[in-house]
């Protein structure tokens, strides 16, 4: 009786456990790892442009633009990715002080001066590593995972 | 330019006198939150603060950089809530097997 008690609270407790969408994260994706230190390295390069005119450099800020657009949407579309959407949506949010808040600027102003450039650069590279260290997390998380299984199987 | 520190005391201060009456409703949690926002962001408001004493930065550049450290934090609560759900799949992963052996030993 005891044992058959045990096991109906085991299935109970899994039931309630394993069915928490919320906890669900998803799996490290390489392509969007790949395509994060991408932007990253582009970002950084045009952002030291921004002492000089804006209107110079209008073709690589669309490229870089179009660029984030498409990982925005795939990363939309990977399941259970809210975290790393949100995160995206953050960075891309034009009143917001971060990545395209700092485009904006630099469209807004003409051109920046060399110590905010610096500064605000530093503070976007810092919002984007924290993007690339999770993504790396999750990597180090499947690694885990697939040890269990193949230690399981 | 006043020493730093005196600047941090005189912002803490005037945070305080700002929400006034509001400063003694704030749960303890929001007062840490703020405190904690100074403490995290000392080091960059002091060289943004001299910055713009040395004519660097202007005014509205210093409030564009408050703001993004602002930003920053949010990306950061955003990674800390991210890890933790991954520590939580592995702890279900971990949770599985455990289950899976003890209904073996219970039922098999």
């Amino acid at each position: 009786m005891k044992q058959i008690k045990i096991l109906f609270t085991l299935i109970a407790f899994s039931c309630v456990f394993f069915s928490c969408e919320s906890l669900k994260t998803a799996i490290h994706d390489q392509y969007a790892y790949e395509k994060t230190i991408e932007i990253k390295v582009e970002a950084s390069n045009l952002m030291d442009k921004a002492t000089l005119p804006y209107s110079s450099y209008l073709k690589e800020i669309g490229d870089l633009g179009l660029k984030i657009q498409k990982i925005v949407a795939y990363e939309k579309d990977r399941p259970n990715n809210e975290i790393t959407f949100a995160m995206w949506q953050l960075l891309t949010d034009k009143d917001k002080n971060l990545l395209v808040g700092f485009f904006k600027r630099w469209q807004a102003k003409g051109q920046l001066n060399e110590a905010f450039v610096n500064e605000a650069k530093a503070q976007i590279m810092e919002a984007l590593n924290l993007l690339i260290q999770y993504e790396v997390r999750k990597d180090k998380q499947s690694k885990e995972s697939l040890l269990q299984l193949i230690a399981s199987a | 330019m006043e020493d730093f520190d005196q600047i941090l005391k005189k912002i803490k201060a005037e945070l305080v006198t700002a929400f006034g009456d509001k400063w003694k409703d704030l749960s303890s949690e929001s007062k840490k939150d703020i405190d904690q926002f100074l403490g995290d962001s000392e080091d960059k408001l002091k060289r943004w603060t001299f910055l713009l004493a040395n004519g660097a930065i202007d005014l509205e550049d210093y409030e564009w950089l408050l703001k993004s450290q602002k930003d920053v934090m949010l990306m950061q609560a955003l990674y800390s809530a991210g890890i933790s759900k991954l520590k939580i799949g592995h702890l279900k992963n971990k949770a599985i097997k455990t289950i899976l052996s003890v209904v073996k030993t219970l039922v098999l």
